[in-house]
């Protein structure tokens, strides 16, 4: 039986219904940033340690992390689309495709065409940059090879760095044109591309292609095409920065046009103190869907099982509840990376009691809105930023949300063996002793049984806060110390209830000229977004474009003595694993099978 | 009835009576002539039983007994008034016309290589018919995996396998109308007229597209005119596995599950606290401390199972007909709970009727109606009998017992509360009693053929011209449902100690049910329409020459109405032209070409039809006058050769519908995305599955077969065969496109070559004694191996990573030193890339290629082909007054399987549609493991851990074992009761006899039965023993 009229690849562009799924498909490419189980940020650095081996899920990354990446099946491949990683090659082809046929389409009218075009060529160069962040030099795939291309038409060969970033950055000056300033329709399509999202990526690719990973990198000096060029160029390029910061503030400017700012909560059915209000402030602008402080968020990879990893047992009525896993456990570096109440560095505070922070105090007056009063718990918890409260949870401290919306009366953690937070059975705790707050979303509430209701939010792929730091980071880069860099960073600061950077180190620091020199200015910047962006997937890329994950990755992970019943027994600090990073490590190993299949692929160094 | 000759009564007249029987089964024989040798004049002819009566003068000196296909035998009188005739069959007037393609053909002038069996010699005691393959017909690789009622067909390959589509067994035809491997194993030797396999290129070329494995033909008997005839066979018997799976013991399980948590992790929480440890030990309290033998709970020792067979023949001088009918009950190896109300062992009845009815419409026209139907009704365990094994080896013996037993606080309740616990997710477990308790599944499979031929003489216009047309429809239907309660768990919690005490805590109160929930599986309905015209011509030329052709056309309609896709669900079809022409001068030079010329809708237009012929040379050596000195001890030499192309379009997978045509799934949920503020613009996106393709074809296999056959004195039988196959045009995936092209679905090109080759031979035996006592033997061997010739793979700087020059069933694994010894020794070694950083009591591979890591580049082919090279079988049987003695050994060589060291590995939780399932412990692990007090680096399994240790489970020698194997397939024990003892009973035969098969197994491996091979946690196979009786009247 011969047939006629069977699906082909032709009837995806006869009409716009259908060119609109190819749209989408497009779409769906996009890494589940999300996903604890699909990106590395989460698993494969320092922010977040877990149990092992854990129970539910399974996370790829976290043998990066604990030092099982190998050439055989690569974690979080990305390349060929396994272990975890989205095929991303595919998603090119797929892209082009749609480039190549969407204008067959007869019913689509030539402004919306446009558009789909300018998203499809954005998307376009974001999987160049994912690809380019993980593996270095890629093949840049321009155009589609045809099918029945020759064999070695298909071995195709990496290109430097510097002319995937270049690729990258035509493809979206050429798409931002035609993306609209803000989504007009909301019901339909909150979570497409706008100019705002475009160019605040392009401003993060502009300071990644500066930062000293690519830009200068000498490590990599005998690493180099068949031709003998190297990969990455091993001569600094100041005006790389100079061009980061014309393009992140371009990018600040178009975002503030079209009505994006920082998040402020408000709510005026909560009568809230200061310090609660604080707090809501910053963990609501991850949170809170839509708010309008994200530029870029994935609907297509939400936080809704995410929040699960990061919620604990807090109802002592309702510990059988397993949906909530307490997964994600923030390392005690990440709570000794957050401010004193100062704005200050733990170590650069005159004021804080660095010396005995490893004591155990009990919870006072002053922090009530912070940690349960009359509870006892670790020094270190105490006259923190209120970022610190907002983003992370310990034993005894505050958790605003789970159904209790009066601040006088809320729920605490207990987390000592045997308390409500604690392990149950051999698993479902964490690792560390300290809880993700930051991510969950205050709407929260575990039911009986096995239920639980969760406010889902698109995850924020990118937001105000994080533009304006990387426009600080990039502007000191260029011109050292400056009034507008304060501003823009004094924005972030006044949101998270922390006096401006000038009043605090004038009058707290012990070092208090040091945000006065560009390379003391560049420690504070870097430190300001590790707190800023804590927990967000932001920090595992920035320590390696910094060429900071060789120190970082190379010291001891700590938390807490979690499996101890007394509170002298818990707050020991306990070494959960030795990571090691070597200089291989800062990119991803090509398959070994990709390379047999394709000899002019040359192997990262190292692998 | 006495068909008494009518001749003058002479003075001293005598009557002799008596019975002629066969002396191969011990049938009477109707219809028998008898008749004087003074005086031809006088005879009689044997009646419906076989009895006769004869009037001689009292002079009388001998009587000559002939019937067709018997040898003929002078009888001495001797005096005697009562003579029992025994007459041996003539097998070379029997085998004088075999089956081949299309037809029929003297044996005397065939030259292709065609192995024909005895259908007699395929009664085993089994409902399979699949079962008695192995060994008993030399060129047919076989082995069994499962024993499990209604899924313990063997696999069997004619000469190997030469291909990697997805079809590499042989086309099986059952009257000429292909069918599958199942109905197959549901015919009833009892029906079996012939049974034969086509080997070679010039007995399946004419099936062209089909014929490249090769073929496998039956034909069912048809009545014989004369009265009717019944035989009645009942069988029942006693099954049991051949082997059952060795677990440890739940303390062990217990302490070795606490060493596997702590051996990975020193930090670990144990998964058994001290107390539980030693109160289970203790015996505390079997329902809070449980230890529970989930074998022996779930599994019983034997099982019985009955089988009936009748069929009834016979006919006028118009008509003729066969009728037989089948009932068959197989009964699975699990236990019945008696809380239950329904029986969810397995329990397998498959019924059977055929119905031949010949008709001579005119002297030179006959209608054949052959109608068959096939019905098989199933009830069994939801998951299946292997489902029901895999997880009694995946429960935890001590977490919870099977079930609680009522008291006073729990008697109200109606239903069974069974133990469970929960996971660390708030999952439950696996609680493998309750999943087969739970409910049951129903399967029915119905198949209905009708099948009208019609077959013309037209000699009376061209003698030796005949006309063949043939009209067939099969249905085939099948559908299966379950139905379950969803079963109360519940867990004892706060034990007191003092009152022996425990309170119960139910689990699943959302979702336990206590009544019948259900459950739609498939439902299959498949339509065939077959039509075939075949039109054939014989001609004898000055008794010297002898001609025969033969054109066939046929055309094959499939339709299946549960398809799944748009592509599957439009018709297949199939369509040929074949011809046949031979040549034979004086029955010394024989010629026979063949061709097939077919049609697939698989390809493009411009691929679609393929032509393949072949040509068969014989020389009958023994018919040359030369000879004559020798015709004494060597009574034939024949050799043989054949030459031929035969083709296969069952290439890719069977999905792949039309090569040519890409498929794109317009609505692929897996490539959508989702906007908007609440997340509610959704669209599906659009995917390739695989991209069109006009150059695809047909797989061609060139096949030459040399043959030889002798006989020696009449007794010895030997063929033996030497073939060569050149399969091209394989399809396989391009490796030469990286992931960079970002296609979404593999390329594929008709790149691969492979051949292969080997022998194959029998030897039969045949010896009749005086004394009514007979010998048979029978020994046959096929060893067939195969390698790549071109494979498509990447260029590859290593030699041994290639698989050229390997076989086809070859598997690559890294070389298995030993074990490490310590952490210590693993960071002085080449980095092992798999998963997790080894540790001491992981494995250690050898670097093959020095390159100071252990990689895919390390890997070298390992050990035999899984596929065995060599499968052989020999038998031999004995009569001797009514006494018949058989037995048959069956082995196979130069294969290799692995312990699946994935499904094996103990206490890896897994999770299962009905709860989390964990490991069990092999025994032989217990006690062979490397562990910190005992680090033996050659124990049988490494280093315990609770999760999966890729660097472990990777394809090595490690677990590598040898697969051969011998056994004593069958044993047969009967006896015949004599004719004065059944007369009284109008019986004319009757026989009851014991048999049993898979009685013993040599072979090295001892974890379960080595024809499973890699499969071992499943079914296991079968042994049985069985009682028969056999009547006929």
């Amino acid at each position: 039986m011969v047939p006629d009229n069977v699906a082909t690849i032709d009837n995806a562009f006869t009409l716009r219904a259908q060119a609109e799924k190819f749209l989408f498909t497009c779409y769906s490419y996009l890494p589940r940033e999300a996903d604890v189980n699909a990106n590395p940020a989460f698993t494969s650095g320092d922010e977040f340690w877990f149990y092992y081996p854990l129970e539910y899920i399974n996370p790829r990354g976290f043998n990066i992390a604990r030092g099982n990446q190998n050439i055989v099946s690569p974690y979080m491949n990305y390349w060929d689309g396994s272990e975890g990683g989205q095929p991303l090659f595919r998603a090119l082809r797929d892209c082009n495709i749609f480039l190549e046929n969407v204008d067959k389409v007869i019913d689509l009218e030539p402004f919306m065409r446009d558009r789909w075009v300018a998203e499809v060529k954005f998307l376009k160069a974001y999987y160049h940059f994912w690809l380019l962040r993980m593996y270095g030099p890629i093949p840049i795939i321009k155009e589609n090879l045809p099918v029945s291309s020759s064999v070695d038409e298909v071995k195709v060969e990496r290109a430097p760095v510097d002319e995937v970033f270049e690729y990258i950055f035509t493809l979206i000056n050429e798409a931002v044109p035609d993306l609209p300033l803000k989504i007009q329709d909301r019901a339909a399509e909150m979570g497409r591309l706008t100019q705002p999202a475009a160019l605040a990526m392009k401003a993060k690719i502009a300071v990644t292609a500066a930062s000293p990973l690519f830009n200068g990198n000498e490590a990599y000096r005998n690493f180099t095409t068949a031709d003998g060029d190297p990969f990455f160029n091993p001569a600094f390029d100041q005006a790389k920065w100079d061009s980061a910061m014309v393009i992140s503030k371009k990018a600040i400017e178009v975002s503030e046009e079209a009505g994006h700012q920082l998040f402020y909560f408000s709510n005026f059915l909560l009568d809230l103190s200061d310090s609660t209000i604080t707090k809501m402030n910053i963990r609501n602008s991850v949170a809170e869907r839509w708010n309008a402080e994200t530029l870029w968020g994935s609907s297509n990879s939400r936080s809704r099982e995410l929040q699960r990893h990061a919620m604990l047992r807090i109802d002592p009525l309702r510990t059988v509840n397993q949906q909530v896993r307490a997964h994600l456990a923030p390392t005690m570096r990440m709570a000794e990376l957050f401010y004193t109440e100062n704005g200050l560095p733990l170590t650069e505070d005159k004021n804080w009691h660095y010396a005995d922070r490893y004591e155990i105090w009990e919870g006072d007056e002053a922090h009530k809105y912070y940690l349960k009063e009359g509870y006892s718990t670790s020094a270190l918890h105490f006259n923190r930023e209120p970022r610190f409260y907002a983003s992370m949870g310990f034993d005894g401290s505050i958790w605003y949300g789970q159904g209790k919306t009066d601040d006088e009366d809320t729920w605490h953690i207990e987390a000592k063996l045997g308390q409500t937070s604690s392990t149950y059975g051999t698993s479902g705790y964490s690792v560390t002793g300290y809880f993700t707050k930051k991510l969950v979303n205050w709407n929260f509430v575990i039911q009986d049984g096995q239920n639980y209701v969760v406010e889902d939010y698109p995850w924020p792929i990118m937001r105000l806060a994080d533009l304006y730091l990387l426009y600080a980071e990039a502007k000191n880069e260029v011109e050292g110390p400056s009034a507008e860099i304060y501003h823009y960073m004094n924005l972030v600061r006044e949101r998270a209830g922390l006096k401006t950077l000038e009043e605090s180190w004038d009058n707290h620091a012990i070092n208090s000229n040091k945000y006065k020199t560009k390379e003391g200015l560049r420690e504070i910047i870097h430190q300001e977004r590790g707190i800023e962006l804590a927990f967000e997937g932001q920090r595992f890329w920035d320590m390696r474009r910094w060429k900071k994950a060789e120190i970082v990755m190379n010291q001891t992970i700590k938390g807490w003595d979690v499996f101890q019943e007394e509170t002298v027994g818990y707050y020991r600090p306990k070494t959960l694993y030795n990571p090691t990073f070597s200089l291989r490590d800062y990119f991803w190993p090509i398959s070994e099978n990709s390379i047999i299949v394709n000899r002019k692929l040359i192997q990262n160094p190292g692998w | 009835m006495l068909f008494g000759a009518s001749i003058p009564i002479m003075a001293q007249q005598r009557l002799i009576t008596g019975t002629v029987y066969s002396q191969d089964d011990g049938t009477t024989i109707p219809g028998a002539n008898l008749v004087l040798k003074e005086n031809n004049n006088i005879g009689a002819v044997s009646d419906i039983d076989g009895n006769y009566s004869i009037s001689v003068p009292n002079d009388a000196g001998a009587l000559v007994v002939s019937f067709i296909g018997y040898k003929t035998k002078v009888v001495p009188i001797n005096g005697q008034s009562n003579i029992d005739i025994r007459l041996e069959a003539d097998l070379q007037q029997l085998e004088e016309v075999e089956v081949v393609a299309f037809g029929t053909q003297k044996k005397s002038s065939m030259v292709s290589s065609i192995e024909t069996i005895n259908p007699a010699e395929l009664k085993v005691p089994s409902s399979n018919l699949t079962t008695a393959l192995a060994g008993r017909l030399s060129g047919v690789i076989a082995y069994q995996r499962s024993g499990e009622p209604g899924a313990d067909n063997t696999n069997f390959f004619i000469r190997g396998v030469t291909t990697f589509g997805y079809k590499k067994d042989p086309l099986i035809l059952i009257d000429g109308i292909e069918l599958t491997a199942t109905d197959l194993a549901r015919l009833q030797p009892d029906d079996i007229a012939s049974f034969s396999i086509l080997k070679d290129a010039t007995s399946t070329s004419m099936y062209g597209a089909r014929g490249a494995n090769g073929v496998i033909l039956v034909t069912t008997k048809s009545g014989n005119e004369g009265p009717a005839k019944v035989s009645i066979r009942l069988e029942s018997s006693t099954s049991m596995p051949t082997q059952n799976i060795d677990l440890a013991d739940p303390i062990t399980y217990m302490l070795q599950h606490n060493e596997a948590a702590l051996t990975r992790n020193p930090l670990a929480i144990l998964p058994y606290a001290q107390s539980k440890v030693d109160n289970t030990i203790a015996g505390t309290n079997p329902y809070f401390y449980p230890a529970v033998d989930w074998q022996k709970m779930l599994i019983k020792d034997h099982t019985t199972n009955r089988r009936m067979n009748f069929n009834v023949s016979g006919g006028g001088k118009v008509a003729r007909y066969y009728v037989a009918g089948t009932y068959n009950q197989d009964n699975g190896i699990l236990k019945v709970d008696r809380r239950n109300n329904f029986n969810n062992n397995i329990n397998l009845k498959s019924y059977l009727l055929r119905s031949n009815v010949n008709i001579d419409l005119s002297p030179s026209t006959e209608a054949v109606v052959r109608l068959h139907g096939s019905f098989d009704d199933y009830i069994g365990p939801i998951d299946g009998g292997t489902g029901m094994f895999n997880k009694v080896i995946r429960a935890n013996p001590v977490l919870f017992p099977a079930y609680f037993p009522t008291n006073e606080n729990t008697a109200a309740i109606q239903h069974i509360l069974f133990g469970n616990a929960q996971t660390n997710d708030g999952n439950l477990f696996l609680n493998p009693y309750a999943d087969m308790v739970k409910g049951y599944k129903e399967y029915s499979n119905s198949l209905m053929l009708a099948q009208f031929e019609l077959n013309q003489d037209f000699s009376f216009l061209v003698p030796g011209l005949k006309a063949r047309g043939k009209l067939m429809t099969q249905r085939r239907s099948g559908y299966d449902v379950s139905r379950f309660y969803n079963p109360h768990f519940y867990a004892a919690s706060t034990y007191d100690k003092f009152e022996d005490n425990y309170s119960l805590v139910l689990l699943n109160e959302g979702s336990a049910t206590e009544y019948l929930n259900y459950n739609e599986g498939e439902t299959d309905v498949e339509i065939v329409t077959y039509m075939e015209a075949a039109v054939n011509y014989n001609k004898t030329i000055d008794e010297a020459h002898e001609i025969s052709g033969m054109l066939v056309y046929l055309r094959r309609n499939l339709l299946e109405a549960n398809a799944g896709s748009l592509q599957q669900s439009l018709p297949f079809r199939n369509e040929g032209l074949s011809g046949r022409f031979t040549y034979g001068y004086k029955q010394k030079y024989l010629l026979e070409t063949n061709f097939g010329y077919n049609g697939s809708e698989r390809f493009h237009k411009s691929q679609r039809f393929g032509f393949f012929p072949s040509v068969g040379l014989g020389w009958v050596v023994s018919n040359e006058s030369f000879w004559e000195p020798m015709r004494r001890s060597i009574t034939n030499l024949k050799l043989r050769g054949t030459y031929g192309l035969v083709g296969n379009d069952a290439i890719g997978s069977a999905s792949d519908r039309f090569f040519y045509l890409s498929e794109v799934n317009m609505n692929d949920g897996g490539r959508g995305a989702t906007f908007g503020q609440d997340f509610g613009y959704n669209r599906s996106g659009i995917s390739v599955s695989r991209y069109d393709n006009d150059e695809i074809t047909w797989e061609i296999d060139k096949q030459l077969s040399l043959g030889l056959e002798f006989d020696l004195f009449d007794e010895f039988q030997i063929i033996a065969e030497y073939f060569t196959r050149n399969r091209s045009n394989i399809l396989m995936s391009r490796a030469s496109i990286p992931t960079t092209m970002g296609l979404s679905s593999t390329i594929r090109a008709n790149v691969g070559e492979a051949k292969s080759s080997g022998v194959d031979m029998s030897v039969d035996y045949n010896k009749y004694f005086n004394n009514n006592s007979w010998v048979q033997g029978r020994a046959n061997l096929t060893y067939a191996t195969s390698q790549f010739t071109v494979y498509e793979e990447p260029e590859y700087d290593l030699w041994y990573l290639s698989r050229v020059g390997n076989s086809l069933s070859q598997q690559y694994g890294l070389i298995a030193e030993r074990l490490f010894v310590d952490d210590e020794e693993t960071y002085n070694s080449p980095t092992q890339n798999f998963g997790e950083r080894p540790r001491g009591g992981d494995i250690k591979y050898r670097d093959v290629n020095g390159d100071g890591q252990i990689t895919n580049l390390d890997v070298v082919p390992v050990g035999h082909p899984t596929d065995p090279e060599i499968i052989y079988g020999l038998g031999l049987s004995a009569g001797h007054n009514g006494f018949d003695f058989s037995l048959f050994f069956q082995g196979s060589g130069r294969s290799s399987f692995w312990i699946d060291p994935e499904a094996t590995a103990p206490f890896i939780q897994r999770e299962t549609s009905t709860g989390n399932s964990q490991a069990g412990l092999l025994q032989a692990y217990a006690d062979s493991h490397w562990s910190e007090e005992n680090q033996d680096v050659y124990a049988l399994w490494p280093r315990l851990g609770t999760e999966i240790v890729e660097n472990n489970v990777q394809r090595s020698t490690w677990f590598m074992r040898d697969g051969s194997f011998v056994r004593l397939k069958s044993l047969e024990f009967g006896y015949s009761f004599k004719d004065s003892l059944i007369k009284k009973a109008h019986l004319n035969r009757a026989r009851i006899y014991f048999s049993g098969t898979n009685l013993f197994t040599l072979s090295k491996f001892k974890l379960w039965d080595p024809e499973m091979g890699s499969n071992g946690l499943g079914y296991p196979v079968q042994r049985v023993l069985n009682l028969g009786i056999q009547l006929g009247f």
